[in-house]
């Protein structure tokens, strides 16, 4: 093992250690500038900077304003909501317990069945996001294909999807195109259960369920920590799908975050106000964070 | 218990019906890419041909194209030369505090895009570098604390001892790392790669942002403006210019499929 007293580096290191200084240098700039950008984000959030006009140059510090106008002004909070739903349904409910289900029950099966599914599940993930918000305005539209194959047979009126339930349009695009990433995840972590302690609580009587609650549960948790962490932030952050389907329309239903953030910024103009939209976007991912760091560090 | 080695009727039923809806967005645009008459419905192409393809590929599509290239490649390659050299000497020297270090680029990788938008834009705008070059720089700056975290971890599977080796052998350090660090962690340098080049070719924020001219339009604008326009939507042409700009994406997948999923499994449990 290491001592811990031993120099930074091993013998034959030690004497390049300027060079390795040296050669980590850029990185250590570009790493400083995201978080120098960071620092200044929260500096204008306490000015009253526009990106237009006078207050483009001529821009003065304003106190808290910008995050009194957060909970005083309509916009922020029914946004935060939004934001709530769509990332409550989207990735929780959607991709992370559909992926489970499929993860456990595609274990199962062998060839094209799961074949199929997977690479599907795999393509939606792959597909950049403006093909998935083209594809899907495209099949919800009046005359899409939900339109000419489902209701059109049934006889009912074309209805204009993105207009009527935008909210549940976008979600269901975002659980059909994020689904593979907590899919993959959990069919790695069960391929790591192992078989002899399902067997067991099967010879005991356990049942389906029982197993998957008591026993596969418990052993995957870290991962269901890991993969809650990672894809709630994503959701809660995601701008471009809903951007590219609705722009946050029709009014404001589908204004998340960051679409009510950079509409605030480069639409109205108000450049502090969105930076302090994006202070608490901040905090709030950051507080998400910790909480999942939190749990996936815990000791059982 | 049957159930548990077989699977029943029911379940079959739902996978099947979990399937179409997978797989009907997919026939729906091969369908109409295929279809130099598209009006958008799912059908057997009535006039089969590549015709969408070729505009796909001509004029103010093709600049798009080789705009997407140009961000996808420049970030990517700025990524892995900038990161590898840091992503080295974490995993070789032992800092002082080199685990809080890590954890703090953990929580860097978290940080919403979004939430520095607007002192990105303005450091662009006073440096004049509101084009594609500023989306690089941008992207790689966002790109790097994820990517240097993957290098580390790939570098930490190069066992030590080799090169210690050459280093008795009297080879110097940049020979050490040209023959012996870069070949053994190959395919973990292929994975960053295009990693970030696929992240950066999809980028959807940023070009929006910086992109002023339709000259400078990456694929991913030039689809959003095609389809958020009103009037006729020319669904043959969007159909294959989807099917054209998915492709290099989907084909890095499936080209590194084993190392992609080893590197993602890695860094989802090691955090």
């Amino acid at each position: 093992m290491r001592d811990p007293r031993s120099s930074w580096a091993s013998p034959w290191l030690s004497g390049s250690i300027p060079v390795l200084v040296l050669a980590a240098l850029p990185a250590l700039l570009f790493v400083g500038v995201l978080l120098y950008f960071t620092l200044w984000a929260v500096v204008f959030s306490f000015t009253d900077l526009e990106l237009f006009g006078r207050k483009a140059t001529d821009w003065s510090f304003v106190g808290i304003e910008n995050y009194e106008r957060l909970f005083t002004r309509r916009g922020f909070l029914e946004s935060l909501w939004t934001t709530l739903t769509f990332t409550f349904f989207s990735a929780i409910v959607g991709q992370s317990v559909l992926g489970f289900l499929l993860a456990s029950t595609l274990r199962r099966y062998r060839g094209s069945m799961r074949g199929t599914i997977e690479v599907c599940l795999m393509l939606g993930w792959l597909l950049p996001d403006i093909v998935a918000a083209f594809l899907w305005s495209a099949t919800t539209s009046k005359t899409g294909l939900v339109n000419q194959v489902i209701l059109g047979p049934l006889g009912v009126e074309p209805v204009n999807f993105l207009n009527d339930y935008a909210l549940q349009v976008v979600i269901l695009a975002n659980i059909w195109k994020g689904t593979a990433w907590s899919y993959l995840l959990y069919s790695a972590a069960l391929d790591n259960v192992p078989g002899e302690v399902v067997e067991a609580a099967k010879v005991d009587g356990a049942n389906g369920w029982q197993r998957t609650r008591r026993v596969i549960l418990p052993i995957i948790k870290p991962h269901i920590g890991t993969n809650m962490l990672f894809i709630t932030i994503w959701t809660f952050t995601y701008f471009p799908l809903i951007y590219a389907m609705t722009g946050g329309g029709p009014g404001s239903q589908t204004e998340t975050l960051p679409i009510f953030l950079y509409q605030q910024s480069f639409s109205v103009g108000k450049l502090g106000y969105g930076s302090a939209i994006s202070v608490a976007m901040l905090a709030i991912v950051g507080v998400m964070s910790i909480f999942y760091l939190r749990l996936l560090k815990e000791p059982k | 218990m049957s159930t548990d080695t077989r699977p029943s009727s029911a379940t079959s039923a739902a996978l099947a019906f979990m399937a179409v809806i997978w797989v009907s967005p997919f026939a729906w645009l091969l369908s109409n890419a295929f279809d130099t008459g598209a009006n958008g419905q799912l059908r057997l192409p009535a006039e089969p041909g590549l015709g969408n393809f070729l505009g796909a590929m001509s004029g103010p599509a093709l600049t798009q194209f080789w705009n997407s290239m140009f961000i996808g490649v420049g970030t990517a390659t700025l990524t892995l030369v900038v990161g590898s050299g840091a992503a080295y000497a974490l995993s070789r020297l032992r800092i002082p505090g080199r685990n809080g270090l890590l954890w703090s680029l953990v929580l860097l990788r978290m940080l919403p895009p979004t939430g520095i938008l607007v002192p990105i834009y303005f450091a662009a705008q006073s440096v004049g570098l509101l084009n594609n070059l500023g989306i690089v720089v941008a992207l790689t700056v966002l790109n790097l604390p994820f990517a240097m975290l993957l290098l580390k971890n790939f570098f930490d599977t190069v066992p030590v001892e080799l090169e210690e080796a050459a280093h008795v052998e009297g080879a110097s350090l940049p020979r050490i790392l040209w023959r012996v660090v870069m070949p053994m962690s190959r395919a973990g340098l292929a994975v960053v790669w295009f990693f970030t080049f696929t992240s950066a070719w999809n980028e959807f924020l940023f070009p929006l942002l910086f992109s002023r001219t339709e000259d400078a339009f990456p694929m991913s604008i030039g689809l959003y403006s095609a389809f958020g326009r009103n009037g006729s939507i020319e669904y043959g042409f969007l159909a294959a210019f989807s099917i054209i700009y998915a492709a290099p994406a989907i084909a890095v997948y499936f080209l590194l499929r084993r190392n992609m999923n080893t590197g993602f499994a890695g860094v989802g449990v090691k955090g």
